[in-house]
């Protein structure tokens, strides 16, 4: 039944654009992702845009209350589930098979399903906005908010939210499966584990912490359809005797692993360009990995941390849990600033990327180990502080990786080099207008100025700080439209790349630019995490 | 790929120096301008921290902070000088092509970096239990004020529990002292804030206090907190800091520290007016909660000057599902005329309250603040004609339209 | 399912874009059943959900089961008349599921197709057994809407339910390729798979039906 999968048919006669719908090539659908992911980057940027214009200075001046909850609630959903999430699958769809020397994912069917559930949910989620309004419970949908009750969310957006939340939630589980089967059934001979590249190994662990956690999120969000549609009484206690913390525990069971789903491939990104731009291996390349597998595991015993405030979890519990997950996470960053140390760093735009991965996720990560200390988070809780917090995690974390890699297997992916001066501006405007967007919201949650309202009192002594924060917010606007103009100019005219631009240590720089179906004609010698290293420059002691 | 070959000499002190000359120039500019860079400077610094602490358990919270924020920002700037050095120290210099040491790792390094911080995170940890059993506990006692604080969307109303624990001896509607209302508490002494909700979650928060605590529908949460003495007079601001729908951001209130002596006054004196008016409504009509007067409104507090027999009609309004029934009333011009306002929310606190051309207007009338289900008749002083707006001064999204013809 | 493991064995070597790519074949497990492993592991965790959701309720609950507001009576579940039976012809399904797996391993392609007509048969009785204990319910008054009981009632079994349902349909779909002769003891990955489905079907409707059906309730503390 699978024959028609594999054979290189007669593809001739159709249009490029059928052979771009249909394709099963993990590379195609790695590429597919990514840009189906920066669509849905752009639209929830303007969302991001509104919400800060209408902050920029007290009083309602472009929506009202009810348009400002659906504008935030949409950007952190679209921002979380079809973009970050999305677009790390995608470069993990386009590189793990390449660096692990297979052919195609395990499952191509399944892999081009995977996908194509993406777009459609995204429309699901938007047709909010032309049937009386989009989910404005935020990205979380704390019920009984949530609930089809007055005042609460009597549409159909929060309907359409669930539905969208399932289908992204169905595609990363079958997409989960994908990795696991590829990466434990399909690495080329000479593969052993422990000679996986790091992406392929944090690809590993968020494939299992999808595998685990998101099935979760679908039982809570199914239950949240039954109660709204089908008069059940999970969650709302005063109309059925449900219970409301019920779903905050459900919820963040999945949500806090899914903050690892969505910065642990971007650490991996991270973990390929540092060694290959200071020509060094990683520093530490187990402890590495057993601190990715730490982070993993400890991921699930923390999520009642968004929850300390509550007065109904157990407090020191998921503080001391929380406090030592920044163990591991410690581990990584002195793994990553030494393999920087005493090497060769060539400043290109992937490295200033990485670099700046490391600066900003350091930050939030410092934020994360502070609000762990539960009195601390009594005060910092739902106030900015904690929008600034997510940001220079995921942010800070994910997209700077996210631009990192871009920069680092854009020349793989197109055999064109990424223009380098309009790349290192772009690099500039994006971390000046990052730090001016998120770091003035420190100050504004320690003000005591709560998330998600849509106006502030004039007098609250917060005018200014949300003035600067909109005024960041539209330089990173700025440096993603030169974002956009490098990739128009390197498509169409960008220096050739070669196989290997960047003297890559990992597998899917020893084929071409971009690589030919099924990726290898023949493969190099496997006898460490850097065959191509090796190849060049011999086999260097293990320690 | 390969770039240029620059200047060769650009050693890392030459690069760090250009950095300082750039802030250094940058600031002198600054201040050739006229911004006095020094005071935003304090001011971010200050910033950094949260506002000095009101309540006992908030200045325990403060100095716990502290000490986290240094621990970070030490962490911060170690880590940050590393990678700013390895990049200034170990750029590739150009046509230089040796090939670095190839250090795979090093496990005493590994074993110290994994050990120190995670004692760190311990020692954090204890400080911070400390601090949350210090924070987080009950020491009720006959002296305590109990208050039940109920969040519904979106208003706040307080009520004061007498000395058997149980029973409401008054409550207070509306949430703002500007309005005459507002939380009052008792400075030095111990308060204990019980937190109920009738519809979605809902957060008491006081930035003042660095403390908030969910509120909850099916769940009673309290907390304890101790005013200072020495902040008695003052008023707090606070918000509801849980998104609970469309009014999320109007959700506020103002706590009022009264001196123990004062406040004791001020909750007999409002218990006995609330025992003398006739229920369900605690407050009598001019007294409590329409009279002390909205910042020099003309008229406003001149409002329901008791029934002296209104010539005008009586106009119906119907609160039902935090909305007016009756969007848009006419009435005479010059004629004093009545409202009877029916109040059909269950426990939700309602009124009318009329403004000049738009319902942010000036105030012409405050009807009483009531919880329903009831029915109040309001007598509405003469207007001049015009449009006005009418709106609930508890929830400012409950508007109508009033044309004085 | 596109499985690229069973395309090497249809395609000739050399015209296999996989042919020059050897690969890490040394043992064990194939990529369907690994699949389908990981897909139950995820079902796991849904079900995981669901069974916190009724603990955490149930536990919360002053009194389990609650009372029917309107016949004051508390909820009260029946095994007899087909509950009972369903679970034990469900349970002897996943027997006669494995019976047609150990018979194809054997390549005896009768038994096996004998056996997963039992299982298929077995598995629509239980279905339509679950359809009239619901319809039932539904005449004495309890709904997905009355209450929480009702709720997590309709909403576990609905679910496992649902996927009895797909169960049937995975298994209908081997059994007719296993009519039209796709599988023999070489070749039989869909058939593992779909089996261990099964089973895990089955463990959960015997967890669910513990709870439900035997776990004694409590009355209420006064």
């Amino acid at each position: 039944m699978a024959t028609t999968t594999l054979t290189p048919a007669a593809t001739n006669s159709r249009s490029a654009l059928y052979e771009w719908l249909t394709t099963t090539d993990h590379k195609k659908i790695g590429i597919l992702y990514i840009v189906n992911s920066f669509v849905f980057f752009f639209i929830g940027g303007v969302f991001a845009l509104g919400v800060r214009t209408e902050l920029a200075q007290p009083g309602l001046q472009f929506f009202n209350d009810q348009t400002y909850n659906e504008l935030f609630s949409m950007h952190g959903t679209i921002m979380i589930f079809l973009f970050v999430i999305p677009m790390l699958a995608g470069f993990g769809n386009y590189v793990v098979p390449l660096q692990i020397g297979a052919p195609d994912m395990a499952f191509p069917r399944i892999n081009a399903l995977s996908l194509w559930m993406l777009p459609l949910a995204g429309i699901l989620l938007l047709l909010g906005f032309v049937t009386g309004g989009t989910a404005a419970a935020g990205w979380t949908s704390y019920a009984p908010l949530s609930e089809n009750r007055p005042l609460s969310a009597v549409g159909h957006g929060q309907d359409l939210w669930i539905l969208a939340l399932v289908l992204i939630g169905t595609s990363s589980i079958l997409g989960a499966i994908n990795f696991l089967v590829t990466i434990f059934k399909m690495r080329a001979p000479g593969m052993t584990l422990f000679r996986m590249p790091i992406l392929v190994w944090t690809v590993l662990v968020t494939a299992v912490l999808v595998l685990m956690a998101t099935p979760v999120i679908t039982s809570v969000l199914i239950m949240l359809f039954i109660d709204r549609n089908y008069g059940g009484s999970f969650f709302d206690p005063i109309a059925r005797g449900g219970d409301a913390i019920l779903y905050q525990n459900i919820f963040w069971f999945y949500s806090h692993p899914a903050v690892y789903v969505m910065v642990l491939p971007a650490m991996g990104m991270i973990s390929e360009i540092l060694p290959v731009f200071s020509r060094k291996p990683l520093f530490g390349y187990k402890a590495f990995i057993f601190a990715t597998a730490a982070i993993g595991a400890l991921g699930f015993s923390v999520w009642a941390h968004h929850m300390f405030t509550t007065g109904a979890v157990y407090l020191p519990f998921f503080s001391i849990m929380t406090f030592l997950i920044a163990v591991p996470t410690g581990v990584k960053m002195f793994n990553w600033v030494f393999t920087l140390w005493r090497g060769q760093l060539m400043l290109k735009t992937p490295l200033l990327f990485a670099l700046g991965f490391l600066s900003m996720f350091l930050i939030g990560g410092i934020d994360g180990a502070m609000s762990a200390s539960v009195p601390v988070d009594f005060a910092l809780h739902d106030t900015y502080w904690v929008v600034s917090h997510l940001h220079y995690v995921l942010f800070g974390g994910s997209v700077f990786g996210i631009m990192a890699g871009l920069y680092y297997w854009f020349p793989k992916m197109t055999g064109k080099m990424m223009n380098e001066t309009v790349g290192k501006a772009q690099f500039v405007l994006m971390f000046i207008g990052f730090n001016l967007t998120f770091f003035p919201m420190h100050e504004l949650g320690l003000a005591g100025m709560p998330r998600r309202i849509a106006d502030y009192s004039s007098t609250a002594g917060w005018n200014d700080l949300n003035l600067l924060a909109t005024i960041g917010g539209f330089t990173i606007a700025a440096s993603m439209t030169l974002l956009l103009w490098n990739l128009a100019i390197s498509l169409r005219s960008g220096a050739p790349a070669g196989d290997d631009p960047w003297e890559g240590n990992t597998l899917e720089w020893a084929t071409s630019s971009p690589p030919p179906p099924y990726n290898f004609d023949h493969l190099p010698e496997i006898r460490s995490e850097r065959p191509l290293f090796d190849l060049r420059h011999g086999r260097t002691a293990e320690h | 790929m390969s770039s240029s070959p620059r200047s060769r000499s650009a050693r890392p002190a030459i690069f760090a120096l250009a950095i300082v000359a750039l802030i250094v120039g940058v600031s002198l500019l600054l201040l050739a301008v006229g911004v006095n860079v020094l005071h935003i400077g304090d001011t971010f610094v200050a910033g950094l921290f949260p506002p000095v602490a009101v309540t006992q358990q908030g200045a325990k919270i403060r100095d716990l902070y502290t000490i986290v924020f240094l621990i970070a920002v030490a962490i911060f700037v170690v880590v940050e000088a590393l990678i700013i050095w390895s990049v200034v120290r170990y750029r590739r210099k150009p046509g230089d092509d040796t090939l670095p040491p190839q250090t795979h790792g090093n496990n005493i390094a590994e074993f110290v970096w994994t050990i120190v911080p995670t004692l760190i995170v311990i020692f954090m940890f204890f400080v911070s239990w400390d601090t949350l059993n210090a924070v987080d506990t009950s020491a009720a006692d006959a002296q305590t004020t109990k208050i039940t604080a109920q969040a519904g969307q979106f208003q706040w109303q307080f009520d004061y529990i007498g000395p058997d624990g149980k029973t409401v001896v008054y409550t207070e509607f509306l949430p703002l002292v500007s309005q005459g209302g507002g939380m009052m508490v008792p400075a030095g002494r111990t308060v204990q804030l019980s937190l109920v909700s009738h519809d979605v979650i809902h957060a008491f928060y006081v930035p003042q206090f660095l403390f908030k605590r969910d509120v909850i529908p099916g769940r009673t949460n309290q907390f304890d907190f101790t005013v200072d003495a020495a902040d008695a007079g003052q008023t707090f601001r606070g918000q509801c800091a849980e998104l609970c729908g469309s009014g999320h951001s109007i959700m506020l209130f103002e706590v009022k520290a009264l001196a123990p002596a004062d406040f004791d006054k001020w909750l007999a004196d409002k218990a006995a007016a609330a025992t003398a008016s006739p229920a369900p409504a605690p407050s009598g009509s001019p007294g409590s909660s329409s009279a002390p007067a909205p910042s020099g409104n003309p008229g406003a507090s001149s409002a329901p000057a008791p029934s002296q027999g209104a010539t005008g009609p009586t106009l119906q309004v119907t609160a039902s599902g935090i909305q007016y029934v009756e969007k848009t009333l006419t009435a005479p011009a010059n004629t004093p005329f009545q409202i009877v306002f029916d109040n059909q929310d269950p426990g939700t606190p309602h009124n009318v309250s009329i403004h000049k051309d738009s319902p942010t207007g000036e105030e012409v009338f405050k009807g009483e603040v009531f919880p329903g289900v009831a029915k109040k008749t309001y007598d509405v002083p003469a207007l001049a004609a015009g449009t006005y707006g009418y709106v609930c001064t508890v929830h400012p999204t409950m508007t109508g339209t009033l044309t004085v013809q | 399912m596109a499985m690229t493991t069973e395309t090497q064995a249809t395609l000739p070597v050399e015209h296999s874009p996989l042919a020059g790519m050897p690969h890490d074949t040394h043992g064990g497990i194939s990529n369907p059943v690994l699949g389908m492993l990981l897909f139950i592991t995820s079902e796991v965790m849904f079900f995981g959900g669901l069974f916190a959701a009724y603990f955490s309720i149930r536990a919360n609950a002053s009194q389990w089961p609650p009372t029917n507001v309107e016949t004051g009576q508390p909820f009260s579940l029946a095994i007899l008349p087909f509950v009972g039976p369903a679970t034990i012809l469900l349970i002897l399904s996943s027997f006669t599921c494995q019976y047609a797996v150990l018979a194809i391993r054997r390549d005896d392609r009768t038994r096996f197709l004998r056996a997963m007509t039992i299982t298929v048969v077995l598995g629509i009785i239980f279905l339509l057994a679950q359809v009239t204990d619901y319809s039932l319910l539904g005449a004495e008054g309890l709904t997905l809407s009355s209450g929480t009981y009702g709720t997590t009632y309709f909403t576990l079994t609905g679910f496992h339910g649902a996927h009895v349902f797909g169960g049937v349909i995975m298994l209908s779909v081997v059994l007719y390729r296993g009519m039209v002769g796709q599988f023999s003891s070489r070749h039989y990955d869909a058939v593992e798979a779909a089996s261990l489905y099964w089973h895990f079907v089955d463990v959960v409707w015997i967890l669910l039906f513990s709870l439900l059906y035997l776990l004694p309730g409590k009355t209420a503390a006064t």
